[in-house]
């Protein structure tokens, strides 16, 4: 049965509040949502027999409101993606919607940012050593050490071109190792939704 | 991070219980078929009222899927509109199986702490 027109505009404006709710989720899952939602309400329609106006409120109502089912697919698919990835973007991006709403969240996006930090700026110290050799390197002298480029006069350079290849492979896997342990701990990620309710993730 | 109770409304309470055992129940529907998500929702209504906003349990299949617990297919079929069927995987299998046995044992020693309330009412 084809719903009549005035169920047919409410039934889009129900799926086009739901795409507005998604927004920020890749083009082909929101279509894959869209097309799934509207299935379950077509289908359920149809079971109803003559679909009625109040029937069609009663089975969007069932639904649930749009606002309040789309963060449940954004939150689900971020920290989802990210638990299975590598690429630390999307793991940055998947303990950043963890801090929204949890405060070990959003430890562990203060420690992910220091971990990513870290190992980046190794990596570039040691491409910076190969640009300016003279100026860049591991110092030690009165009391100190740092990587980087030095104004104390006193201090010495300790690794010289070691830095090169020490800086790279301990920036990766410090890199790497940063992934890994924030990846690790998406598996605890109990993610509610805004509204407060807890839902199971 | 741990979901708790917001408040100690039982409607909230009753609410966080069905949420916990939602996912158990949808691996459980899907375990001897393919089915997509309104037969899995008709499944829950059937046996339980675990679906609290039908809604729900879309997003849920969605991280099913995207942890590799189920696999699925968009089906042309005579509905006239597309469904996407979900299957279990091996590792959903494996994991419906763990989830299943730690659900049997816990609901074993729950009836048991909470037996002695059910006799008292029943009096």
């Amino acid at each position: 049965m084809i719903p009549a027109e005035a169920s047919q505009r409410r039934i889009d404006s129900y799926l086009a509040e739901l795409r507005r709710c998604l927004g920020e989720l890749p083009p082909e899952e929101v279509h894959d949502i869209l097309q799934e939602i509207r299935g379950h309400i077509l289908e359920r329609a149809e079971a109803s027999g003559e679909l009625t106006e109040e029937r069609l409120v009663a089975i969007l109502k069932a639904l649930g409101r749009p606002e309040d089912i789309a963060p449940l697919y954004q939150v689900d698919s971020v920290v989802a993606k990210a638990r299975v990835s590598l690429s630390p973007r999307l793991v940055m991006r998947g303990i950043h919607r963890w801090s929204v709403v949890s405060g070990w969240g959003l430890v562990l996006f203060v420690l992910g940012v220091a971990g990513y930090a870290t190992g980046f700026a190794l990596m570039l110290a040691a491409l910076a050593k190969i640009i300016t050799p003279d100026q860049v390197g591991a110092w030690v002298g009165g009391g100190h050490f740092s990587i980087g480029t030095n104004s104390n006069l006193g201090a010495r350079d300790i690794l010289g071109w070691w830095l090169v290849p020490i800086g790279l492979a301990v920036g990766a896997l410090v890199v790497f190792g940063t992934t890994l342990l924030l990846r690790w701990t998406l598996r605890f990620a109990r993610i509610r939704r805004p509204t407060g309710t807890s839902v199971a993730a | 991070m741990v979901s708790r109770v917001e408040s100690d409304q039982p409607d909230n309470w009753e609410r966080q219980i069905k949420k916990g055992w939602l996912e158990l129940a949808i691996l459980a529907s899907l375990w001897g078929e393919k089915l997509y998500g309104l037969e899995v929702l008709r499944r829950l209504e059937k046996g339980t009222d675990l679906v609290v906003a039908e809604g729900t349990v879309y997003p849920i299949l969605s991280r099913l899927k995207a942890e590799g617990l189920v696999e699925t297919k968009w089906v042309e079929g005579e509905a006239g509109h597309p469904r996407k069927y979900y299957w279990l995987t091996s590792s959903g299998r494996s994991r419906a199986a763990a989830m299943a046995r730690y659900a049997s044992g816990f609901l074993g020693s729950m009836s048991q702490i909470i037996a002695p309330l059910l006799a008292k009412e029943g009096k």
